[in-house]
């Protein structure tokens, strides 16, 4: 009974570590910006802890590099389990547009295994905290795949100024350009 | 450094209240011009590949499963949400919203995917020449055997595989 | 049989009171932060929501001594509550006959000790950096609590904690001049003694990666935190003894209340110098206390010619 009421807890008192593998900035300033006072986060409990054994959460930003590999893979080793690791941010969710260059290994997946994922350029605050708030539980979720498949051959779209009504027939004269 | 200059510090800053948004409650409105995650409207594509050649991180992917049927799949992954591809989109097919709400636990939640029907001249079967180098672009695909428009192409190298990376919509191929 | 039936039923008073509001007044000096900086905190009840849960995280055991850091750990959440049963809160101390003011010093010296070892303990570069600034901001520091204490004990003339806290050396006497000048010492080194900003050298989150405790993972990191929350209660209650004691003699609900009172007013002061001020470096926060520690050293001076 003990064991439930302190996992009930986890949800309500993360510590956040913050891990830049190799990333422009971006993301840390706006990681940053989150916890300052006009989007304080800290009223959801979320500290911002110095050394990963303290921490539940990691927060990966920047793409894995061949550089920073093991040092990022060693820092996840160090956090206690249960354990939580969040990818913001492009780069960290997928490579970002330096998907293919020579240091870049590829997305932080491939080093550490990811919980949640926050796209953007950098994301917004309000971006980061939407997700940290999906992953707390206190909203859903927002996106969902979305596929068009075309059932039918297209038909030709007749444009309203081609079309003249003669009586009853509406004809259709377009001025052909050859 | 006295003791009255920091009672005034704590004082003014106790003064200016709680600025904080209350934001998982309440939403706040984004600036007019704010770039979100592109939407892409299948009712004006009409599949010529622009936004898979200019994205700069290579994330719309093209593949042609016959002369008629042409799948262009939008991963959401890399994009830096840069807006080239609403640029360079000559129907207008896509917008950028101002959709930034986009944190998932499946990285396969923000993929859209297209399925369209290419369409040929109904006289000879065979795509026309166009003078500029956009329509061009347009008869990237329509049929391959005509070499003569390769060198105006420039064709992406991105593809999709098979098996995928991602969780991924499996595509019916018959 | 009484007596003993009431040292343990008052001990236990103390120190489950000392256990259940020590996160009580963290949690108020975090919202209280926040507030003066005007965002909206965490919620008071925060800090139990974070020993809890850090008492249902795995317990990684990294370091070079593991059982030398069990006992670290333990023993520091022992010393303060043992140093809680020794200072009266409200009603005369549980233990008041089994020890001197000298066990109490020795015991205040023993739960900064518990910190180094600690760190000690754990043996990688950060904790061994956190070690030696607290180390040093040591030898500069606990002397200052023996003065206060020492000084008290000159003005009763005697060491027994029953006449030296509970009667109060300082308001007792009318406040000699010793009594004001080391109010005033006590009042500029209190933030020091309860580890918090500007005088948290050893325990800087930006500066060393969390100093001694950063080895330390799930209970036992709860356990250091909640002795580190204690400490602020146990050291406001000593403070409370020495130096404002009125209202002592009244009958029992009332006292208790008053003293409890008295202790809060005194977190919030602590809160409010912590979230105004910015950490001192090593070197300054030396200087400090020894400037700090002269003049300690003319109120014995002053206490010891009777003034």
């Amino acid at each position: 009974m003990f064991e439930n009421l302190c996992q009930k807890m986890f949800g309500r008192s993360l510590w956040v570590y913050h891990a830049n593998s190799g990333g422009c900035n971006g993301c840390d300033i706006e990681v940053l910006n989150v916890l300052t006072p006009y989007y304080d986060v800290e009223r959801f409990g979320i500290k911002l802890v110095g050394s990963p054994r303290h921490a539940d959460v990691m927060l990966c930003q920047g793409p894995a590099m061949r550089a920073t590999a093991q040092a990022l893979r060693r820092a996840y080793d160090a956090m206690p389990a249960p354990k939580l690791v969040f990818a913001i941010g492009s780069c960290a969710c997928g490579g970002g547009v330096w998907f293919d260059s020579y240091p870049v290994l590829g997305p932080v997946e491939k080093i550490i295994p990811v919980n949640y994922f926050i796209p953007g350029c950098p994301p917004r605050p309000e971006a980061i905290i939407y997700g940290v708030a999906v992953a707390l539980g206190l909203v859903d979720k927002k996106t969902a795949p979305v596929a068009f498949k075309e059932l039918e051959y297209p038909i030709p779209r007749y444009h309203p100024s081609d079309l003249h009504g003669q009586g009853e027939l509406v004809v259709y004269e377009k001025a052909e350009k050859v | 450094m006295s003791i009255l200059s920091k009672l005034e510090e704590a004082w003014v800053c106790l003064k200016a209240g709680r600025v904080t948004l209350p934001y998982p409650a309440e939403a706040k409105p984004v600036a007019a011009n704010f770039r979100g995650r592109p939407i892409f409207d299948a009712n004006k594509c009409t599949g010529c590949a622009g936004c898979a050649n200019n994205c700069p991180a290579r994330e719309i992917l093209v593949f042609d499963v016959c002369q008629e049927i042409r799948i262009l799949k939008y991963l959401g992954r890399r994009c830096t949400y840069c807006g080239r591809c609403a640029d360079v989109c000559p129907e207008k097919a896509i917008t950028m919203s101002q959709e930034f709400e986009n944190g998932t636990d499946k990285i396969g939640d923000i993929q859209q995917r297209l399925e369209l029907f290419m369409s040929t001249c109904q006289r000879c079967g065979r795509c026309f020449k166009e003078p500029s180098v956009l329509e061009q672009l347009k008869m990237k695909g329509y049929r391959f055997d005509d070499l003569q428009n390769e060198r105006w192409i420039f064709r992406s190298q991105a593809r999709l595989e098979g098996e995928a990376v991602v969780d991924d919509i499996k595509i019916e191929m018959e | 049989m009484d007596q003993v039936a009431w040292i343990i039923a008052s001990g236990l008073l103390n120190v489950g009171l000392v256990l259940l509001v020590a996160p009580l007044c963290q949690g108020t000096l975090r919202k209280i932060t926040a507030r003066i900086q005007s965002r909206q905190g965490p919620p008071i009840l925060q800090p139990y929501f974070d020993l809890l849960k850090l008492l249902g995280k795995e317990d990684i055991e990294s370091g070079e001594l593991p059982g030398m850091q069990r006992f670290a750990v333990y023993f520091s959440l022992a010393t303060v509550l043992t140093v809680s049963c020794l200072v009266p809160m409200g009603f005369a101390a549980p233990m008041n006959t089994s020890g001197d003011a000298i066990l109490l010093i020795y015991l205040l010296t023993l739960c900064g000790i518990c910190t180094l070892l600690a760190g000690l303990a754990a043996g990688s570069t950060y904790s061994l950096l956190g070690v030696s600034r607290e180390m040093m901001s040591m030898i500069a520091l606990e002397p200052l609590f023996a003065i206060a204490i020492i000084v008290g004990a000159v003005h009763v003339q005697s060491f027994r904690l029953s006449s030296l806290l509970q009667g109060s050396p300082y308001a007792g006497s009318g406040f000699p001049w010793s009594g004001l000048v080391m109010l005033a010492v006590m009042l500029l080194s209190f933030q020091a003694f309860v580890q918090r900003v500007p005088f948290d050298i050893s325990e800087a989150e930006t500066e060393l990666m969390e100093g001694p405790l950063s080895e330390y993972s799930g209970p036992k990191l709860a356990l250091l935190q909640y002795a580190q929350m204690a400490k602020l209660i146990v050291y406001s209650a000593l403070f409370v003894a020495l130096f404002a004691p009125w209202g002592a003699g009244l009958f029992f609900p009332l006292a208790w209340l008053l003293f409890w009172a008295k202790v809060f007013a005194l977190v919030l002061l602590v809160t409010i110098v912590a979230a105004t001020h910015a950490r001192y470096r090593i070197d300054q926060a030396i200087r400090y206390f020894g400037a700090l520690m002269g003049a300690g050293l003319v109120a014995l001076l002053l206490a010891s010619y009777g003034y």
